[in-house]
């Protein structure tokens, strides 16, 4: 077994054998519930578009990508188990990734089926709707990896990781990017609705990025993943004595 | 002996201790030591934690001594690579500790706090440390630790159900997995009952016969008396003595002591002990004596003589100044 895979096997049930874990897939659920609603009124959406991004790209998704993203590596280093792992042989970069991968897969097995399910129940099974469903899974995979990323980032880099993480979503994502367009260079849920956008025309009408959020979305991973590799590097635990 | 002095006493020392601060300028051993410091200081911010420790150690058992808040961790995460010194240098298996994660392959590092993997086994978390140093049979490995340190009856109960001496043996166990040349204990003992700590002081013992540097940490004189070869005393962050420890333990036995008593003739008594080389003054206030001595063991000797041929009853003899403490207070006083 690799340095990686031991990484990852052991973020892995730490994430997973938590009370969070419950309450990450309620708020999942979410979307599917509202799903059920609109059907058990009889109703259908014609497009899907905007209830998937304001719902689940606007608040599911960031909310679960920073729960599990601060979780992940900032939740060892404040409860001290991180030095177990940090005092091994290993590249920093392969612990970072490894949280990564394990957080984004957990963030995105919980988001990806939520948005399919709600987008069907949503829209029905229509081509168009079938197209834009679609669009926003592939989109919203990206996007749980890339919160993920810049999130355990974060929480490397503070011990406020959690908080900032969500000034960044509500404040930066939601509040000024609709006041100055030209922040949403640096939104994450821009790069989602470009990608959505770029898949199927017409899911994210007013996106600005379109495919461009593929491109900007890979160099912020990999922007993320040095910065989080380089901060740990010298990561310095204070002593109690 | 004060610290400066202990650095003679090192070097005529047969025990892990090549030299100490003062000695920073001695020519270099030849081949080099396993852990050296040459003025090493940390500090935060305005807070300075340790302040220009130089030492080199060679294999064998050296113990780090000094009162809470003395700057053992910061000195033991300096050298484990999880902290940056402020200035100075470090070597560890001759290499720099930090930024340089190569260096856990020759350093075990036993932290102070609790902090595991509540939800692994002991056995699991064992081998969760041999995969990470990339052993070729993690599992072997683990067993053999988990055996060394005496954990096989609840290697495979959940370690969030372990009492403290198990969880310690359980961090003992994960740092001695890659047969590491350097072990860096951080108050190992802490929450051991007395057969684990006997146990463990052997483990360590044979390590140390067997070639290993081990440095430890301890705020517990005795823990130190018991098992190290030589001793680092640290006291607000600078080293205060350093050398080998049956040394700086007379030091610190033969420093002038201060007792206070109560008798059935205060005033008698006082008279009467004025008269013993051993005792340098008294003093009588609130109907209680205080004796100042030059020597501890010739005062406890003479005391019941004298008090008997004075025709005086004694009700209390008691140091008041034996905490470890004020024997560093006093090491530090002499340098």
């Amino acid at each position: 077994m690799t340095t990686f895979a031991t990484i990852a096997g052991v973020t892995m049930r730490a994430l997973l054998g938590r009370r969070r874990t419950l309450l990450m897939v309620l708020l999942a659920g979410t979307p599917v519930l509202l799903g059920l609603l609109v059907r058990a009124n009889d109703a259908e959406l014609d497009n899907i578009g905007p209830t998937i991004d304001g719902f689940v790209v606007r608040i599911v998704l960031p909310v679960v990508a920073l729960v599990f993203g601060t979780a992940a590596l900032g939740s060892e280093l404040d409860d001290g188990t991180a030095i177990h792992i940090l005092t091994k042989p290993i590249g920093r970069s392969t612990i970072v990734a490894a949280k990564i991968a394990v957080a984004g897969t957990l963030t995105a097995g919980l988001v990806v089926p939520s948005t399919v399910v709600a987008g069907f129940l949503l829209g029905g099974f229509d081509a168009d709707n079938v197209g834009v469903t679609f669009a926003f899974a592939l989109a919203n995979l990206v996007g749980s990896f890339l919160y993920v990323a810049i999130f355990l980032v974060l929480s490397v880099v503070t011990s406020r990781g959690l908080i900032i993480g969500l000034a960044y979503s509500l404040i930066w994502e939601g509040l000024l990017s609709g006041l100055l367009p030209g922040t949403q260079i640096f939104s994450v849920r821009e790069y989602i609705g470009g990608i959505a956008e770029a898949l199927a025309p017409g899911a994210v009408a007013d996106s600005i990025i379109g495919a461009g959020g593929f491109l900007y979305a890979a160099f912020a991973l990999l922007i993320a993943v040095v910065l989080g590799s380089v901060r740990l590097a010298t990561y310095e635990i204070r002593g109690t004595d | 002996m004060t610290a400066p002095d202990a650095t003679s006493a090192a070097h005529d020392a047969a025990g892990p201790l090549l030299a100490s601060a003062a000695s920073a300028t001695m020519p270099a051993p030849a081949t080099e030591p396993a852990i050296l410091l040459e003025r090493v200081s940390r500090w935060y911010g305005n807070v300075v934690a340790v302040n220009d420790i130089s030492f080199a150690l060679a294999p064998g058992i050296t113990g780090l001594l000094g009162p809470n808040g003395a700057g053992k961790t910061t000195l033991l995460h300096m050298l484990a690579g999880l902290l940056r010194p402020s200035s100075g240098r470090i070597r560890v298996a001759g290499q720099s500790a930090w930024r340089n994660p190569d260096v856990y392959r020759s350093i075990g590092l036993v932290p102070e706090r609790e902090a595991v993997h509540s939800f692994l086994t002991g056995r699991e978390f064992a081998t969760l440390a041999a995969r990470l140093q990339q052993l070729p049979d993690p599992a072997a490995a683990a067993a053999r630790v988990i055996r060394t340190v005496d954990l096989e009856a609840a290697a495979d109960r959940q370690i969030g159900t372990y009492s403290k001496g198990m969880r310690q043996r359980a961090k003992i166990a994960a740092a001695l997995v890659h047969d590491p040349a350097i072990l860096l204990l951080d108050e190992p003992f802490n929450g051991m009952d007395p057969r684990q700590r006997l146990h463990m002081m052997d483990l360590l013992r044979s390590m140390a016969a067997a070639g290993r540097t081990i440095l430890f940490s301890s705020h517990i004189l005795e823990e130190v008396e018991r098992l190290a070869d030589g001793v680092l005393v640290i006291v607000a962050g600078r080293l205060a003595a350093a050398g080998d420890f049956r040394e700086i333990r007379r030091l610190m036995t033969d420093r002038p002591h201060t007792f206070l008593v109560r008798s059935s003739d205060d005033r008698r008594l006082a008279a009467a002990f004025m008269a013993e080389p051993a005792v340098f003054g008294t003093e009588l206030r609130e109907n209680r004596l205080t004796v100042r001595v030059a020597e501890f063991a010739g005062f406890t000797r003479a005391v019941a003589r004298v008090a008997r041929d004075a025709s005086v009853t004694l009700y209390e003899v008691a140091p008041t100044d034996d905490s470890l403490e004020s024997v560093f207070a006093y090491l530090v006083s002499r340098r």
